[in-house]
């Protein structure tokens, strides 16, 4: 029964130990992955290097890093506010693709004469509500029947994904170009509908992905609506007893979190593809929301850091095949980080210490209710 | 000692001296305890004396801080409950241990070492239902456990034991989820496995089970043995006054000569629990303005239920509640509040206080939706910093820092913050479960003060507790609760621990008169 060492829950973890636990986290990582890229007979100075001129070394590269990280923003924000609340919503990736499909549909749909800003709204608003049904698909058996939503949000993954390459690669419905004369492709949007670029292929996206994010830590700190979801996701007891109405809430949250997923993948669509391209939508953007989202210790303006950090692995990775690395080493590194990262919240939430001498074991609480 | 065979046969179990503490505080203190071949031993106590824990001593859960303890007179020291299982004493603890998916026949192979490798599930069936067969205790070996009742279960429980071969059973409150009826059956095979040479634990509160069931009694209050009787030279009355203590301290307050209307009228009010039982059952109560309302009772005779029921935490399915003429029959937690209805939940950090938000925050818990707290949707940091500052030095909470989860505060403290966030709302209610369970002597002291406050100020105060004492020192008027019914009341000039712990034991007033 002797242990050599406690464990304890940390009252108050020290600013900068919040901080240290993420950077460590990714310089652990590097680490780790400089040891598989040396066993594997790499120079891991010059993959490193490469990796960070793709990713930031000029403004080009820059850019590509902020469109791989606009995503990641939305699907970690999605991920981050339904986790706060211990709602496992880990369908991020196919409220993405279901997002990317209605916007699609909308922009579609849309006539060449409607105003460009009507257009844009629409279908990124249509993103947004297509992103929250499917959300609620998963969210309202939850609430009101108690089913698993890891189980149910995961499966409605493939779902969504089967769905949207069906519409495309297996039917003649409107979402296929019926021009692709070789492979079969989504037909464009509305050019109306598109969100201009600003600077190579970096479009207005980024704003709406980082604004969202601003807008739900302001909803989460500053409003009464916000001061609830705390509660409720810091006890359903606590919340009950204080006249919240923890299942609305709950729906509310999880809709919410759909709704971000969606807006990722109406972004997509009304942006860099222009059109619903399953293989692009396919990136797994929906998971590496969760990593996003569990690194920035699911505050969502930490998001914004974290997803562009992401964005940089992503858009590393082509880059490595020019040196015969291969490109999934990124991978290996995103793997990585968010494996030090949830071993390191461990060390935020927790204070490791020798035995203190005369207390000696403070094991089992007593059963003073039941005594 | 009054066994005269003693000298002949060691007891089956012997305790020297244990004491246990947890966190410096005394659970266990000088205990010496014996346990005689074939006996029924009851260990009596109120909540909190420390009877849990000397069961979980001897079931090999803790370990103590210092005492010995003798199996048949040859000293062991039990390592764990495996250890004390393979020594021949098991606990049925009351939250059961069984996997809920296997049958029972598969619980009661789990953890036995004998059962080896090979499974044979149909070996393993016969062998449960033979032994449920000679206990009379029968149970379905084919059953999944979350098919069964919680009775059934408890007897899973039981032929889990026996199924080990133990010699000691110690089972910890078990009629406390029993239907009176189930209750009966378990008092029979307890005293079938008594004949059979095997030596029982039973631990209760209620004085009629103890008269049925047992051969002796000891009664532990505050950690420490206060007697050791046979049960049939036992009084119902001693063992009443022994468990809640003689040198009771009588109230010093002035008795309240302004009491007013009535605010909390509560008719004929049934109440269905988690498990389909009435557990508030057609229960009247009426608590005027300036007056505080005594509910003594032992828990789990329906306290919880009354107090959620009351304020729509819990569904209501019968009768009415009505505060100042107004019905307010199943209410909603947020009208309740509205309505001014303050309630001081039993389980702080489990209800009353969201644990991992810090104190301002908590503070705020119910009012935040009005001003000063808010603008519409936004929130004033403002207000929580100031509001929360003025109640924290008001009512003297320690420890606070702004962003440590409230949690980290100590148990007074916490009680502290919850009773200065309730009585400093809109109310004109004030329900309060226990408030100053497990508090220190000054804590307990601005607890009383403030409840007494509140009672001056006009407030209708409904105070439900375990805890005597309190009701005692606080109460105008005192009603027992148990099973769900109002057994007893009293204006508290005429209440006596003696008195109320004799109804509080299911006895009525004519069977101890």
């Amino acid at each position: 029964m002797s242990r050599r060492f406690i464990v304890e829950p940390r009252g108050l973890a020290p600013w900068w130990l919040k901080l240290l636990i993420p950077i460590g986290s990714v310089i652990a990582a590097m680490i780790l992955g400089g040891v598989f890229l040396v066993i594997t007979g790499n120079d891991w100075i010059e993959v490193y290097q490469k990796m960070a001129d793709a990713a930031f070394g000029s403004g080009r590269g820059f850019a590509e890093t902020l469109v791989s990280a606009t995503p990641l923003i939305l699907t970690g924000v999605a991920a981050a506010i339904a986790f706060k609340m211990l709602v496992w919503n880990i369908g991020g990736e196919g409220q993405l693709i279901f997002g990317a499909v209605v916007a699609a549909g909308v922009g579609i749909w849309l006539a060449d004469s409607t105003p460009q800003v009507i257009a844009i709204v629409a279908v990124v608003i249509a993103g947004a509500i297509g992103g929250a049904f499917w959300a609620s698909l998963a969210a309202v058996p939850k609430v009101y029947l108690g089913t698993n939503e890891i189980i149910t949000t995961l499966m409605l993954n493939f779902i969504a994904l089967n769905f949207m390459q069906y519409l495309v690669l297996g039917s003649s419905s409107p979402w296929r170009d019926p021009e692709a004369t070789q492979f079969p492709q989504g037909r464009p949007i509305v050019e109306s509908g598109r969100i201009p670029e600003f600077f190579h292929r970096l479009d207005w996206g980024l704003f709406i992905a980082i604004g969202v994010a601003v807008i739900a830590w302001f909803v989460i700190s500053k409003t009464r609506s916000g001061f609830e979801y705390r509660i409720v996701g810091d006890s359903f007891d606590a919340a009950r007893y204080a006249g919240i109405k923890v299942p609305k809430k709950v729906l509310g949250t999880f809709l919410a979190s759909g709704a971000a997923a969606g807006l990722a993948g109406s972004i997509l669509v009304a942006g860099i593809l222009g059109k619903m391209d399953p293989r692009s939508l396919d990136l797994g953007l929906g998971f590496t929301g969760i990593i996003v989202a569990a690194l920035a210790r699911l505050n969502p303006i930490a998001i914004i850091p974290v997803a562009i950090l992401m964005g940089a692995l992503n858009n590393a990775g082509p880059a490595l095949q020019s040196i015969g690395v291969p490109s999934a080493t990124v991978k290996i590194l995103q793997g990585a980080i968010l494996i030090f990262a949830v071993a390191g919240e461990f060390l935020i939430s927790n204070r490791i210490h020798r035995p203190d001498p005369i207390a000696g074991e403070a094991k089992a609480e007593p059963e003073a209710q039941a005594a | 000692m009054p066994n005269a065979d003693q000298s002949r046969t060691p007891p089956a179990v012997e305790l020297r001296k244990i004491d246990k503490s947890f966190y410096g505080v005394l659970a266990n203190a000088d205990v010496d305890f014996n346990l005689a071949r074939g006996e029924v031993h009851t260990l009596l106590g109120e909540n909190g004396a420390g009877k849990s824990t000397l069961c979980s001593v001897m079931a090999g859960l803790y370990r103590p801080d210092s005492g010995e303890m003798l199996m048949d007179g040859e000293p062991i020291v039990l390592k764990s409950p495996k250890h004390a299982l393979a020594a021949g004493i098991g606990m049925v603890y009351q939250h059961f241990r069984l996997v809920s998916n296997l049958t029972v026949a598969e619980n009661l192979a789990l953890g036995n070492p004998e059962v080896g490798l090979r499974l044979s599930q149909s070996e393993l069936e016969a062998e449960a239902r033979e032994l449920g067969e000679r206990y009379d205790f029968p149970v379905d070996p084919t059953a999944r456990i979350w098919q069964l009742s919680v009775g059934q279960q408890q007897r899973v429980e039981i032929l889990k034991l026996l199924y080990r071969d133990v010699r000691i059973l110690i089972l910890d409150e078990p009629t406390a989820v029993l239907t009176p009826q189930e209750g009966q059956a378990l008092f029979r095979a307890m005293r079938t496995l008594a004949d059979e040479g095997r030596s029982l634990i039973f631990v209760s509160h209620k004085l009629h089970e103890v008269k049925q069931v047992s051969d002796r009694v000891t009664v532990l209050r505050e950690g420490r043995v206060v007697g050791n009787v046979d049960t049939a030279d036992a009084e119902p009355r001693d063992l009443a006054r022994m468990m809640v203590g003689k040198d009771l301290v009588l109230p010093t307050r002035a008795p309240n000569e302004s009491i007013g209307e009535p605010v909390l009228v509560v008719d004929n009010l049934t109440v269905t629990d988690d498990r389909g039982l009435d557990a508030v059952d057609d229960l009247s109560i009426t608590v005027n303005a300036g007056e505080v309302v005594g509910i003594a009772g032992v828990s789990g005779n329906g306290q919880r239920e009354l107090a959620q029921g009351i304020v729509g935490l819990m569904k209501v399915t019968g009768g009415s509640v009505h505060l100042s003429g107004k019905d307010i029959t199943g209410t909603s937690p947020l009208k309740s509040i509205k309505a001014g209805i303050a309630y001081v939940p039993q389980s702080r950090l489990g209800m009353g206080l969201a644990p991992g938000l810090d104190t301002e925050d908590n503070l705020a818990l119910k009012q935040f939706r009005e001003p000063p707290y808010s603008n519409g949707p936004m929130l004033s940091p403002k207000a929580f910093k100031a509001k929360g500052a003025e109640l924290i030095e008001e009512f003297d909470v320690r420890g606070v820092r702004p962003g440590l989860p409230i949690r980290l505060l100590s148990g007074g403290n916490l009680q502290k913050a919850l009773i200065a966030r309730e009585v400093t709302q809109d109310h004109c209610v004030l329900i309060a479960r226990s408030p100053t369970r497990g508090l220190d002597v000054g804590a307990t002291a601005v607890v009383r003060d403030q409840i007494l406050a509140e009672r001056d100020r006009g407030v209708a105060v409904l105070l439900i507790s375990e805890d005597l004492d309190e009701l005692l020192a606080l109460s105008d008027r005192l009603l027992v609760i148990y099973e769900g019914k109002i057994v007893g009341e009293m204006p508290a000039s005429d209440a006596t621990a003696e008195r109320l712990g004799l109804l509080m034991s299911g006895h009525t007033e004519e069977q101890s008169a």
